[in-house]
C-alpha cells in the first residue's frame, strides 16, 4: 500500500497511543475530541485529495527509491519540477482547508536530512544516509504522516546550549549505550504533532564543537515511551465546545501546535541520524528552515486565497462591492497573495540538485519569500478586517440567533443586502473573525511572523547569500572607477 | 463499437474553470458509446482530455502523449489554443471528439 485512504488515515491514528495533555487533563481519545479534530480534517485531506484525479498531479509523486505512486508529502524532490509542485500543492491545501494543514513540516525534514546526512557519510564514513533511506521507505510505503521536529524551548536566548542553567532547554543526549541513546529535552510549537504517525527531530541551531551533545537528529514513534505533548492554546478555542458551527468560523479544518517534551526518551541506533556530528548541524537547520520558507510562499497563499474570497463576499453580502476603494482593496490584497506565490515558485525554479540527487530550493528567494511572509498575510488581514466592518467583532452569537425570542432581532439588525439570509452573512463575517484573529490566526498571522524562523533569521539569510560584492563591482564599473 | 475517453486533470492549485464541471458536462453531451475514464492502467485511450485550470497548462508533459492516440487539451478559457468563453467549453470539446 502506497496510499492510504483518508479513512485508514484516521483509523490508524486512532491505533496509537499518544500522551496528550490538553487543558490540563490527558486526552483519551484525540481523533474525536472537539478541539483537535479540526486539525485532523486538515491533515486528512492530504490524503483524500491524492486520490482524486482531480488533484492527484499535485498530490502524488513517483518515488524515485520504489517507482511507486506515493503521496507527495513523502517525497524527496527529484527536480525543480518537483519543488513547483510542491508549492501549488500547498496553495491546494490552504484553499481547500482555510487553515494550516501541518504535513509540510515533516516533507521539509525528510529533503532536508537526506542530503545531510548523504553528506555527512561521504565525508565522515557514517552510516546515518542508508539508515534514514531505509526509514522513508517505510514511510513511503506506509503513506505515513512525519513530524519534523526543530524548534527548541532555547531558555536564556543569550546563552549557548551548554550554558543554559537547565540544560534541557535545548534538546540532547544524555546517554549513550551500546544499543541506542537517550535523549532528554523538548521541542515547541510542534505543528501536527498529534496528528503524526513518527517524529524527525533535528538540531535546532548550527552547534559548535562544546555543544555536540546537541546536535542530534532521529526519528522515533509518535507515541514511542518517554513522549509526551502539551497541546497548545489557540484564540477562541473553546468556542469549539460550545456546539455551534457558526461562532467557530470554519466548523470543519484547522491547525494546531503542541510542546514535545522528551523525557529520558531511548532511540535505537538504527533511528539515529546525527549524534554528535556538530559541523553538520548548521547545513540541517539551513536546508530545512530554507524549505519550510518555500512552504509558506504556497501554503498562506491558499488560505489567504480563501480571506480575499470571504472579504469579496463580505462586501457583496454588505452592499459595498461596488465602492471603487473596496474594489481597490481587494486587487491590493490579490496582488501582495499573488506575490508571495511568485516568491514560492521563483525559489523553487531556481533550485539545484545536492550530491545525493535530491533538490534543494534557492535560499536566497526562499528567505525573500518567507521575509515577505512575515509581512504581507498580516495586511491582507487588515484589508480583510477593513472590507468585512465592525461587525466581524461585535456580532451576535450563533445561539442569540437561533433564540426564539430575541433571534429575530438578531435576524433583522445584522440583515445585508436584502438578497442574502443574515445567517450567511454571519457565517462569512465568522470566516474573516477565524483566520485573522481566531484559531486559523494561529496559522496565518503568528506563524507567518515566527513559523520556519523569525523575521531576523530570514535577514541573515539574505545577508548571507546577497552577493553584495558583485553588486558593488557593477557599480564600480558603471561609475568609471578603477581600484 | 465503445470509444474510451481519457481525462488527465492538472493538479488544480488556481483554476480559472471549474473542471469537474466541465467534465460532467462533456459526458452529458456524449452518446452513450463514448466510455470517460480517469484510469490509466486500463491501455491506450481512444482521445485523452487534459483539463488543466489555466493556461499554464503544467500537466502538458511529454509523458502522457503515448497515453491516448488524439489529445485534446483545455488550458483555462482554451480549447486546443483558441481561447473559448467558459460556457462554450463542453460544446467544443464533445465536437471534437464526435467529429
Amino acid at each position: 500500500m502506497a496510499l492510504k485512504t483518508a479513512e485508514q488515515y484516521e483509523e490508524s491514528l486512532r491505533k496509537m497511543n499518544l500522551k496528550v495533555y490538553l487543558l490540563g487533563e490527558l486526552v483519551k481519545n484525540p481523533v474525536d475530541n472537539p478541539i483537535i479534530r479540526p486539525s485532523m480534517n486538515s491533515v486528512k485531506m492530504t490524503y483524500s485529495l491524492a486520490q482524486d484525479p482531480q488533484y492527484e498531479d499535485l498530490m502524488t509523486a513517483k518515488s524515485h527509491l520504489t517507482g511507486e505512486k506515493i503521496n507527495r508529502f513523502c517525497h524527496l524532490h527529484q527536480s525543480t519540477e518537483d519543488l513547483v509542485k510542491k508549492v501549488k500543492m500547498q496553495r491546494l491545501l490552504g484553499q481547500k482547508t482555510g487553515a494550516c494543514f501541518q504535513r509540510c513540516v515533516g516533507m521539509d525534514a525528510i529533503n532536508a536530512v537526506d542530503s545531510v546526512t548523504f553528506e555527512m557519510d561521504k565525508k565522515l564514513g557514517t552510516k546515518y544516509h542508508e539508515r534514514f533511506i531505509k526509514f522513508l521507505k517505510m514511510i513511503q510505503k506506509e503513506d505515513l504522516v512525519v513530524d519534523g521536529a526543530m524548534t527548541d524551548p532555547k531558555g536564556d536566548r543569550g546563552l549557548s546550549p551548554g550554558k543554559q542553567e537547565d540544560p534541557d532547554l535545548y534538546t540532547h543526549v544524555v546517554e549513550k549505550r551500546k544499543d541506542g541513546i537517550i535523549v532528554r529535552g523538548a521541542k515547541a510549537h510542534q505543528t501536527g504533532a498529534i496528528n503524526s504517525h513518527w517524529i524527525l527531530v533535528m538540531p535546532t541551531i548550527a552547534m559548535s564543537k562544546e555543544d555536540a551533545d546537541y546536535a542530534v537528529s532521529f526519528v522515533a514513534p509518535a507515541d514511542a515511551e518517554g513522549i509526551s505533548y502539551i497541546y497548545g492554546r489557540q484564540s477562541c478555542d473553546t468556542r469549539k465546545l460550545e456546539g455551534c458551527e457558526i461562532d467557530v468560523g470554519n466548523r470543519q479544518f484547522g491547525g494546531h501546535e503542541a510542546l514535545m517534551v522528551f523525557d529520558n526518551l531511548f532511540v535505537p541506533w538504527e533511528n539515529v541520524f546525527m549524534c554528535g556530528e556538530y559541523e553538520f548541524s548548521g547545513a540541517l537547520v539551513e536546508r530545512f528552515a530554507g524549505y519550510h520558507r518555500q512552504s509558506y510562499g504556497g501554503c498562506k497563499v491558499g488560505v489567504g486565497d480563501v480571506l480575499i474570497g470571504a472579504a469579496a463576499l463580505a462586501a457583496d453580502y454588505n452592499g459595498a462591492s461596488k465602492a471603487s476603494h473596496i474594489k481597490d482593496k481587494l486587487i491590493e490584497m490579490i496582488h501582495l497573495n499573488e506575490t508571495l506565490f511568485s516568491c514560492g515558485i521563483a525559489c523553487s525554479t531556481q533550485g539545484h540538485k545536492t550530491d545525493s540527487g535530491t533538490y534543494l530550493i534557492d535560499l536566497l528567494l526562499a528567505n525573500v519569500c518567507k521575509q515577505n511572509v512575515t509581512r504581507f498575510p498580516y495586511e491582507i488581514a487588515r484589508l480583510a478586517e477593513d472590507i468585512a466592518g465592525g461587525a466581524m467583532v461585535t456580532m451576535a452569537s450563533e445561539k442569540d440567533l437561533r433564540h426564539p425570542e430575541i433571534g429575530k432581532f438578531v435576524e433583522k439588525y445584522f440583515k445585508g443586502i436584502a438578497s442574502v439570509p443574515t445567517e450567511n452573512r454571519c457565517r462569512i463575517l465568522r470566516l474573516v473573525e477565524n483566520i485573522t484573529l481566531g484559531t486559523a490566526a494561529v496559522g496565518y498571522r503568528t506563524e507567518s511572523m515566527h513559523g520556519a524562523g523569525s523575521p531576523q533569521a530570514q535577514r541573515i539569510m539574505i545577508s548571507r547569500q546577497g552577493n553584495l560584492e558583485q553588486k558593488k563591482k557593477l557599480a564600480k564599473e558603471i561609475a568609471g572607477i578603477k581600484d | 463499437m465503445q470509444i474510451c475517453i481519457g481525462i488527465k486533470y492538472c493538479g488544480g492549485c488556481n483554476p480559472v474553470i471549474d473542471r469537474a464541471k466541465l467534465v460532467q458536462e462533456i459526458k452529458k453531451l456524449l452518446d452513450p458509446e463514448f466510455i470517460i475514464t480517469t484510469d490509466q492502467s486500463s491501455g491506450e485511450w481512444d482521445i485523452g482530455i487534459l483539463v488543466c485550470g489555466c493556461k499554464t497548462a503544467c500537466a502538458y508533459k511529454p509523458e502522457f502523449t503515448n497515453a491516448a492516440r488524439k489529445w485534446i487539451v483545455v488550458a483555462g478559457h482554451s480549447v486546443d489554443m483558441d481561447n473559448e468563453p467558459e460556457e462554450e467549453l463542453a460544446d467544443i470539446v464533445a465536437a471534437k471528439i464526435s467529429r
